[in-house]
């Protein structure tokens, strides 16, 4: 994926030049590119007039920050305790049985990507799966497919 | 104010540290992540001591302790040598191929704990000084990279950093000497990246590599270093013979 500097630099004006909004605009460009292109950290260092290395170590802290590109749709399952003991493991195989993936990889297709959460507080609905930002009570393996394929098909976006 | 460490009175000033106190007073307190020039960074938690006041006794870090009220300090009491050999322990654990932290080990007699596997191959113990030494002395290159178990020292991508000057001043600083550094005749190489060093114009000792010694013009507005600091100090004396003449006794 080629990354127009312009774009880039959109995102940097948005902010006044203070090293304070560094988590801000990183921010930023996880949810416009679902990761930190190298391009964009560079920029913005030179951007903020800060190191480098104090905006990798905070993009490398941050489990909400990425630095490998993600998939279109991000797919957060839960693994909290409720979730855990209401089968998300079976959820899991069959995620990586019908996509190939395991957690914290993407599908070479870019489509999707797997993230195992902790608890994402709806444990009434146990087990959750999130695609992007829409939340999956009660799921089970076998909706599954249908659930993926309506991604496929574009019709969640 | 006053206080007393192991029974002997100091005189010190409201919101200095135990450790200021105590160091300038010759009494001994271990410490890893301490420097002079960056203080109490209260990482390594080896130089804890406890402090008595008001009759309650409690085990502080005195790197960080400020001391706010007259108090007794003990530095090798029974349950400060317990705790600080399990630091020691644990540390080791961390950087088991560090001789600095082995010697430390044998020194403050750490016990030898088999619950935890040793981190094969680590000299590092993580407490910053040199991610502090980089960032505050030099160009800010490395810093602390991952979190929690993964958390290392890297450059950005694990890469040569381009910003890098080649100071040398992270191994410096480095209590547990686990920063590599390869000095040759003409060369150093450290965090993968080689610089040709510059020597002394006059008596050809090495004074820095060429980036470092750009970077410090840079900064001073001055020409970059020719000599080394004998030198250089011998330089100006010898300009002052010149001006004033040479004294006789």
């Amino acid at each position: 994926m080629q990354i127009a500097k312009e774009e880039i630099m959109e995102i940097l004006q948005a902010y006044p030049q203070e090293q304070r909004y560094s988590l801000a605009i990183l921010q930023d460009m996880q949810r416009k590119y679902n990761y930190i292109p190298r391009e964009g950290m560079e920029a913005l260092a030179e951007y903020l007039g800060c190191p480098l290395s104090s905006l990798y170590s905070m993009a490398t802290f941050y489990k909400a920050l990425s630095l490998k590109p993600k998939g279109e749709h991000i797919i957060k399952m839960c693994d909290g305790t409720a979730c855990h003991i209401r089968g998300s493991a079976r959820l899991r195989d069959g995620i990586t049985r019908l996509l190939g993936i395991d957690n914290g990889e993407t599908t070479p297709d870019g489509l999707f990507s797997l993230e195992l959460v902790n608890c994402l507080g709806s444990c009434a609905l146990a087990p959750v799966v999130v695609i992007d930002d829409t939340y999956y009570g009660k799921m089970t393996v076998e909706k599954l497919p249908g659930l993926l394929d309506t991604y496929r098909r574009g019709e969640n976006t | 104010m006053k206080i007393t460490i192991n029974q002997i009175p100091c005189e010190c000033e409201r919101g200095e540290s135990i450790l200021q106190i105590a160091r300038r007073n010759g009494i001994e307190i271990p410490t890893l992540c301490w420097h002079d020039g960056f203080p109490g960074q209260g990482a390594c938690r080896l130089c804890i001591v406890e402090v008595i006041e008001g009759g309650r006794a409690k085990i502080v870090v005195s790197c960080v302790y400020p001391v706010e009220r007259e108090c007794e300090v003990l530095t090798e009491s029974e349950k400060v040598r317990r705790q600080r050999g399990m630091i020691l322990a644990l540390l080791r654990k961390k950087a088991p191929d560090s001789p600095e932290i082995q010697a430390l080990c044998e020194r403050y007699h750490a016990p030898e704990i088999e619950r935890f596997l040793p981190e094969t191959g680590s000299r590092c113990v993580m407490c910053g000084l040199c991610v502090k030494a980089c960032g505050e002395l030099s160009v800010g290159a490395i810093a602390t990279v991952n979190r929690g178990v993964e958390k290392e020292i890297a450059t950005p991508y694990h890469e040569p950093s381009s910003a890098c000057v080649g100071c040398g001043s992270c191994a410096y600083v480095c209590p547990a000497g686990a920063i590599p550094v390869q000095e040759m005749e003409d060369v150093r190489i450290i965090w993968g990246k080689t610089f040709s060093l510059v020597h002394c114009q006059d008596c050809g000792r090495v004074i820095g590599t060429a980036e470092e010694l750009a970077a410090a013009a840079k900064k001073s507005g001055q020409e970059p270093d020719t000599l080394c600091a004998d030198c250089r100090k011998k330089m100006i004396a010898l300009s002052f013979r010149h001006t004033y003449g040479e004294i006789h006794r």
